[in-house]
């Protein structure tokens, strides 16, 4: 059974731990390793590609990695809703990949492509480093996971990342989306595959809202 | 949005962005809301990327969650694009725009 992140001492010598069984850490470093695959740069990054086939390659062969539940595209069934124009732009790219480099203007197209060119080799490369730092700390020796500062940051972004790919192959683009597939669930087969995703995602939901809430920083009392 | 931690009350009266513009700096960056993100974490980010204290930080974290969007910084474009990019690092829904 899992123990929520808390926080033990202060200042350079803090620590965030929280006990995991090897099954759980399994899962979460499996998935991190799904995402870290799909956003790491790409091995040709000078070029802008980001074309299918691209991507195809890079998300091959990684099923199984999440105890059952894929994020990769090619396991996905298209998601045939419009998308709400005022919402994202998702391109010719894969949506989860859109939402973890989404535009970032959404009133200039030109100024948004000037922004991708520059930032999103640094993005994901910064990514991936969360992930890696992640994946190391679940794969550590022990019976949970024990992280400091540093390493507690990369480990909250990480897992928001994943939460953010899984968030949108569970189709979860807005507030109501989440309800709508909690009764679709209520209402489905056992062996529906989105229940045992949903039940991730709820899991890693617990865990990063324990870390988050660990870290925040404590206000100070005024001074007097 | 999505969270299970307490948060007092907003005030409705207050609204953030007034507090905050600055007549003569003309980019803002936006952070939007996403049914992904948690409260905590919002807060969390808000607090130790720009420095914010508790208060302001969950203030606009409310306005994201309840709003839909929030201005959370304001001043010259190339700020706000370092902005955007350090806040999609973390895995929020950050754009940029001209303040119009």
């Amino acid at each position: 059974m899992a123990r929520a992140f808390s926080r033990r001492g202060k200042g350079k010598t803090v620590r965030y731990a929280a006990k995991l069984d090897a099954m759980e850490r399994a899962v979460v470093a499996g998935l991190m390793e799904q995402v870290h695959d799909l956003v790491a740069p790409e091995p040709d990054a000078a070029t802008t590609s980001g074309d299918g086939d691209d991507f195809d390659s890079i998300v091959s062969g990684l099923g199984g990695l999440g105890m059952g539940v894929s994020v990769s595209a090619e396991d996905q069934t298209p998601d045939q809703r419009p998308v709400p124009t005022d919402a994202r732009s998702f391109g010719e790219r894969d949506p989860a990949l859109e939402r973890l480099l989404p535009a970032g203007n959404r009133t200039d197209d030109q100024a948004s492509a000037e922004f991708r060119r520059l930032t999103e080799p640094g993005l994901r490369q910064r990514k991936a480093r969360h992930l890696e730092s992640a994946i190391a700390a679940l794969r550590a020796p022990g019976s949970g996971v024990e992280l400091d500062e540093r390493t507690a940051i990369d480990f909250v972004i990480a897992l928001t990342d994943v939460r953010l790919v899984l968030g949108e192959r569970l189709g979860l683009r807005e507030d109501a989306d989440v309800e709508r597939l909690e009764e679709e669930l209520a209402d489905a087969d056992v062996d529906d595959p989105r229940a045992h995703a949903m039940a991730v995602y709820d899991f890693l939901t617990w865990l990063q809202e324990t870390l988050a809430t660990a870290m925040l920083p404590v206000s100070r009392p005024p001074e007097r | 949005m999505v969270g299970s931690v307490s948060i007092a009350p907003v005030q409705e009266e207050i609204t953030s962005s007034d507090s905050l513009v600055e007549a003569d700096v003309p980019w803002i960056t936006l952070v939007w809301n996403d049914p992904v993100n948690l409260m905590s974490y919002v807060t969390y980010v808000f607090q130790s990327y720009f420095g914010y204290d508790r208060a302001k930080a969950e203030k606009l974290m409310m306005d994201v969650h309840v709003k839909g969007r929030a201005v959370v910084s304001h001043g010259s474009r190339e700020k706000m694009e370092i902005d955007t990019e350090a806040l999609q690092g973390y895995g929020l829904w950050a754009t940029f725009q001209k303040d119009d």
